[in-house]
């Protein structure tokens, strides 16, 4: 490639770059100037520079080890199961042969509301008092405390799963029948069956749409917000509260701006290396 | 620099920016409001007030709660306000006062010929005092009183429990099968701080003592939880662990619930025929906690400090606030802050009856603020969370006040 074609490539991405530049860079590196002062926003005439004093009374609240354990307990627990589910449903509706474009529309459709609609939503489906889950559920003589202390975050992780499965249904639906026939056929002739074809074929051939499916889901888990905003404030004591929750009131809340940036930027850390790991683990062993 | 620091605050809060309002020109005043029944009562009274100030106009941004404090905090920051004039609740106002978003309210307030300052309910005007200098003027009050469905008492022979060991026995003793004896709040965070207080003041219990040192984990505070649990363990509905105001109400509403504690204006609206306790309305009273010293809220009227249009501001403040205008406001369903008002036979007859203004005045004779002093909102959320873990047995008692001890001795350092 000669240095005038560099040249114009350089020049026809520098809009891209001075646009990323302002959206993300600047509120990135704005937030690292934050998470070193201490920055209240009701004593913004007497911001102090800290230096790492934000991380290490982070590291050490109790409240932020405990949210960011809840929150990945839920990203664990919300991405397995909307990965079964929604690669189990894909097979399923691949096979379909009627009413297949009205059935994708139908398992579709949760995608497409608001989340902050969601946890509404099912924070009334689900209430012990005027829920009708718990109602019809009361008829069979069972009693259940969705949003107790022992069920809360599991009621959340159920939220999630129900809205956010057409999701991966609709990722591995696109992988599933992008991948070639012949492969299928072969196995087909050679007397393979169902699930050795499965686990031997398609799950092979299929894993970086798996693994693009599961680090875009989990990117999106990991800012679980609206849904405990809407329906329990991280409660039970602080049985639900979430890493996004944990730095929204630290923020915006309490106003310590400095502190919600440190948290801030140790959630960004602690993503980029679960990113750089799934990755790394998504690439084919080669044998030399 | 303060101007560079200005703008950087303002770039963090940019989504709070976009949804602001524009700044009120000369003869104009923005006030925010919160979405409740009282802000509906103002809006109609302020045709009053543009009829006699012709060349002052009024624009209301109501809105939830919970889009309150970002807006208001927004707008202060800004070089000038959006809002002119603020409600303000009460765990706010030393935060805010101090932070300098706030107009001192002495020298007009002294000024104000006819205004009657000392009318207001001492315990109520206290609360917008900062180092010595008047913040806010009350606007309505949410003070916690024992609402009781009157008939079961009468019924069973039972008396209005005057102690929180009676009330307990009570509320155990009215819970059967199908109807429970008190319909708790225990949801984490302002909910059931603002509920387990009255059980702490009950036990003689309070958040600092006169040193200004922490002493909400002292043998006062453990035994006002224990019985907090016990009491929602034994009479309150199961799997009500999460419960807010609004589970609470219904429970209440619907015949499920003997007892509440709760806003005292919530008695009118129980008891109103065709409203939301159906063939009930009319059987609920009103009476001052048991342990007799409440939980006092209030939202007071505020002038922002970079206000452009304080005059106009004050004007209005001065108008709705006075006795007058007070008046009309109760006996449209507002909640007094006034003694005249609570004590006139007009309000009386036109509003919710003796009655209910004689227990309004018992409880906010003897009711003290949920919390004051800085971050006080952060000091409720912490206090709040522990309580909920120890309500829902994730954490012992003593182990929930430690904590809450220490969480609140770092947010106020």
């Amino acid at each position: 490639m000669n240095a005038a074609k560099m040249h114009i490539k350089y020049k026809l991405i520098l809009p891209l770059v001075f646009l990323l530049s302002g959206i993300m860079l600047y509120p990135l590196i704005f937030s690292a100037w934050l998470s070193l002062q201490d920055y209240r926003l009701t004593r913004i005439n007497d911001v102090q520079f800290v230096g790492f004093e934000n991380f290490g009374l982070i590291a050490t609240d109790s409240s932020f080890l405990n949210a960011m354990g809840n929150t990945i307990i839920f990203v664990l627990s919300a991405v397995t199961f909307e990965l079964v589910l929604g690669l189990s449903l894909a097979l399923l509706v691949q096979k379909l042969v009627i009413f297949r474009g009205a059935i994708r529309s139908i398992l579709l459709a949760p995608m497409f509301i608001t989340p902050i609609a969601v946890g509404l939503m099912f924070r009334f489906l689900l209430n012990s008092e005027i829920g009708i889950i718990p109602f019809y559920l009361l008829k069979f003589g069972v009693s259940i405390d969705w949003f107790g202390p022992e069920l809360a975050l599991f009621s959340i992780v159920l939220i999630d799963v129900w809205q956010w499965t057409p999701f991966m249904l609709l990722m591995f639906l696109a992988g599933l029948e992008a991948l070639p026939k012949t492969p299928f056929e072969a196995a087909r002739v050679d007397g393979a069956g169902p699930w050795l074809t499965f686990i031997s074929i398609t799950l092979p051939m299929l894993r970086p749409v798996i693994v693009v499916a599961i680090i875009i889901r989990a990117l999106d888990a990991f800012k679980v917000f609206e849904y405990v905003f809407a329906i329990t404030r991280g409660g039970p004591g602080n049985s639900t509260e979430t890493i996004m929750y944990y730095i929204y009131q630290t923020g915006f809340r309490f106003f310590r701006m400095g502190e919600a940036a440190a948290a801030s930027i140790l959630l960004i850390i602690f993503i980029l290396l679960l990113v750089i790991l799934l990755v790394n683990l998504s690439r084919p062993k080669v044998t030399k | 620099m303060k101007k560079l620091k200005l703008s950087t605050a303002m770039a963090a809060l940019t989504w709070a920016t976009i949804s602001t309002s524009q700044v009120a020109q000369a003869g104009e005043i923005n006030i925010i409001m919160e979405e409740v029944p009282d802000y509906d009562i103002v809006a109609k009274l302020t045709d009053q007030f543009t009829e006699q100030n012709p060349g002052i106009t009024v624009n209301f941004d109501a809105m939830p709660f919970d889009a309150m404090r970002d807006k208001i905090l927004t707008s202060s920051l800004a070089p000038s306000a959006t809002y002119d004039v603020i409600i303000i609740d009460n765990p706010w106002t030393d935060e805010f006062a101090r932070a300098g978003f706030l107009e001192p309210l002495d020298k007009l307030i002294s000024g104000q010929d006819g205004y009657a300052y000392d009318d207001f309910v001492p315990a109520l005007a206290d609360i917008s005092k900062v180092d010595g200098s008047i913040y806010g003027v009350p606007y309505y009050n949410y003070a916690l009183g024992l609402i009781v469905r009157q008939d079961i008492f009468d019924s069973k022979g039972l008396t209005i429990p005057k102690t929180i060991k009676d009330y307990m026995s009570v509320v155990k003793s009215l819970t059967t099968n199908d109807m429970y004896g008190a319909a708790m709040q225990p949801q984490k965070g302002y909910k059931i701080m603002e509920e387990w207080k009255n059980w702490l003041y009950a036990n003689g219990g309070e958040l600092f003592d006169d040193s200004g040192n922490v002493i909400i984990n002292n043998q006062a505070a453990v035994d006002a939880l224990n019985q907090y649990i016990e009491t929602h363990s034994q009479a309150a509905p199961p799997n009500s662990a999460n419960w807010g105001f609004d589970e609470a109400l219904r429970s209440v509403s619907s015949g499920k619930a003997a007892t509440m504690l709760s806003y005292n204006w919530m008695l009118p609206a129980l008891n109103a025929k065709g409203g939301m306790s159906g063939d009930l309305a009319g059987n609920f009273t009103l009476h001052p906690v048991p342990g007799g010293k409440s939980v006092l809220g209030l939202w007071s009227w505020g002038i922002t400090s970079n206000s452009d249009n304080k005059d106009d501001a004050w004007t209005f403040i001065s108008w709705i606030s006075s006795p007058e205008v007070a008046k009309q406001r109760a006996i449209m369903g507002g909640a007094p802050v006034r003694n005249s008002v609570m004590n006139s036979p007009e309000v009386w007859e036109k509003g919710y009856g003796k009655a209910y203004y004689s227990a309004l005045a018992d409880i906010l004779d003897g009711s003290a603020p949920l919390s004051s002093g800085n971050n006080a909102e952060e000091l409720i959320e912490i206090v709040g969370t522990e309580l909920s873990a120890a309500v829902t047995g994730q954490k012992s008692v003593k182990e929930a006040l430690d904590a809450a001890a220490n969480g609140v001795e770092r947010a106020i350092k």
